[in-house]
């Protein structure tokens, strides 16, 4: 019998609430987190929407002199994940061995510092750049400050696969954990991606939603007048246990993690398969990996992004899977934003809400689905229903796929 | 020249937001006194080689670490050039 996993702590900076409840009623009221760029803000000017999350002062995470040349994603990174340890009541070396402690925490890095120090090194030459740059920027620095901060002496990692990569650090944080090379995992993302260049290379890829006079309306998935989607920032943290290592601790448990597939499309760097079939082999995987089947499926979160292609193709994947009666379907991004690879990760905090309340959160804007798309999609209200599986998808560019399965606590 | 050092010292690693309060010529660099790692040695000797037209080699750098502040104001100090001060 394999080892259960299950999921002790969530910690979120989002645009729309820093707990699972509160991103969740967010998202079934409608509440967006989707604004113009204030006035003074990089991206102001840049783009007409964004999904921007509270700030955070470096130094209430960070010493002082290490909080000055430190990027965004790292500050937000380390507050996610202290915010996931306190809820999970965990603290390493009291309530766990901190070797048997990993950290698997991802994102594309801090780039916006390093754009500025690029930016520092073109003006002043050598002496415009800061040795405190690396440890600000590098990708790892989300998840080897959170060990440093946390005394946490056991693997620790960071994963390059965009859009996917903190659903995909949810998985690899599970494969560990059945492993037993682990009784406990701290595992998210955090991503800081408003900033000019970034924004521009989105903007002129023409994967950006435009032309919308009211902000919160922009991001639309699976609505036929959708047009790109939203750029967010955020971090999210989750705190996965062996189920026997919860349950000796007395832990509080959200929900399980049943499962999860991971693949390639092997098609092209930014554009999804158009026939799903990556997306729809991941999913199935993620069943296999889960010992259950498509009609087990009570509740299924979309990566839906508001874009033309990717949500086609996703539509295609879920119809490949699930056929003509598959499960009740929506994507939570019409309110949060595309927090890249932060999505699954908060996406994965709707899931164990859902399942907790017995209610499925809607698609916001979704007004007019495409036609022929007949997938179940909640619409306008959340959907009450007592679900016992709950699917969550995070596609990534560079066409990687992953699929993650929650459940109830269980045995 | 000392004077003009140990100001302009102070107001770097103030910006660095390191702790200055009650700092005099006899403070060390290390856990003892201000407390200042290899990055921020490593980020203030730049700000010197800047502001003073002085280089470090390896070595130096990481003797500074040993130095009180008096110390390494006077071995800034007799290595400018009074023309390379501006």
């Amino acid at each position: 019998m394999r080892a259960g996993v299950t999921v002790t702590g969530i910690g979120l900076v989002s645009p729309v609430g820093s707990t699972a409840a509160e991103v969740f009623d967010a998202v079934c009221a409608g509440r967006s987190g989707l604004a113009r760029p204030a006035e003074g803000h990089p991206v102001h000017g840049v783009v007409d929407v964004a999904a921007f999350s509270p700030d955070i002062d470096p130094a209430s995470v960070l010493p002082g002199p290490e909080s000055r040349v430190v990027d965004r994603a790292v500050v937000m990174a380390l507050r996610a994940a202290g915010d996931a340890l306190a809820d999970a009541g965990v603290e390493v070396g009291r309530d766990v061995d901190p070797y048997r402690v990993a950290v698997i925490v991802s994102g594309v890095g801090g780039l916006s510092t390093l754009a500025s120090q690029v930016l520092a090194r073109a003006e002043r030459g050598r002496f415009g750049v800061s040795p405190y740059m690396l440890p600000g920027t590098l990708p790892n620095m989300g998840a080897a400050r959170i060990a440093i901060r946390h005394g946490i002496r056991g693997y620790t990692s960071s994963i390059g696969t965009a859009c996917a990569a903190g659903a995909q650090s949810i998985g690899e944080a599970l494969r560990i954990l059945r492993a037993d090379e682990a009784d406990l995992v701290l595992c998210g993302c955090s991503e800081a991606p408003l900033f000019p260049t970034f924004a521009d290379a989105f903007g002129n890829a023409r994967a950006l939603a435009h032309g919308w006079s009211d902000p919160t309306a922009a991001s639309r998935p699976f609505d036929r007048r959708r047009n790109g989607l939203v750029l967010g920032e955020g971090a999210g943290v989750f705190v996965l246990e062996r189920t026997a290592h919860a349950v000796a601790r007395g832990a509080r448990r959200h929900a399980d993690l049943l499962g999860w597939g991971a693949n390639n499309d092997a098609y092209h760097p930014t554009t999804p398969r158009p026939d799903g079939s990556g997306a729809a082999h991941c999913m199935r995987t993620a069943l296999r990996d889960a010992g259950l089947g498509p009609d087990d499926v009570g509740y299924l979160n979309a990566h839906g992004t508001s874009t033309r292609a990717g949500d086609a193709a996703e539509v295609a994947a879920l119809r490949d899977v699930f056929g003509a009666a598959g499960p009740p379907v929506s994507s939570t991004k019409g309110v949060t934003g595309h927090v890249l690879g932060v999505s699954g990760v908060i996406e994965a905090a709707i899931g164990v809400e859902a399942l907790r309340r017995g209610l499925l959160p809607p698609t916001h804007n979704l007004d007019d689905p495409d036609p022929g798309d007949d997938l179940d999609h909640i619409r306008k209200q959340p959907r009450e229903a007592a679900v016992t599986t709950v699917m969550s998808n995070s596609f990534g560019f560079g066409g990687h796929n992953v699929s993650l399965l929650l459940g109830p606590p269980g045995a | 020249m000392t004077d003009e050092i140990r100001a302009f010292l102070f107001a770097a690693l103030t910006e660095m937001k390191y702790d200055i309060e009650g700092a005099d010529d006899d403070t060390v660099f290390g856990p003892a006194g201000l407390d200042v790692d290899s990055l921020g040695l490593a980020e203030l000797a730049v700000r010197v080689e800047d502001r003073f037209g002085v280089t470090f080699d390896d070595d130096e750098a990481e003797a500074l670490a040993m130095m009180t502040v008096g110390e390494f104001c006077r071995t800034v100090g007799a290595r400018v050039q009074p023309s390379s001060a501006h």
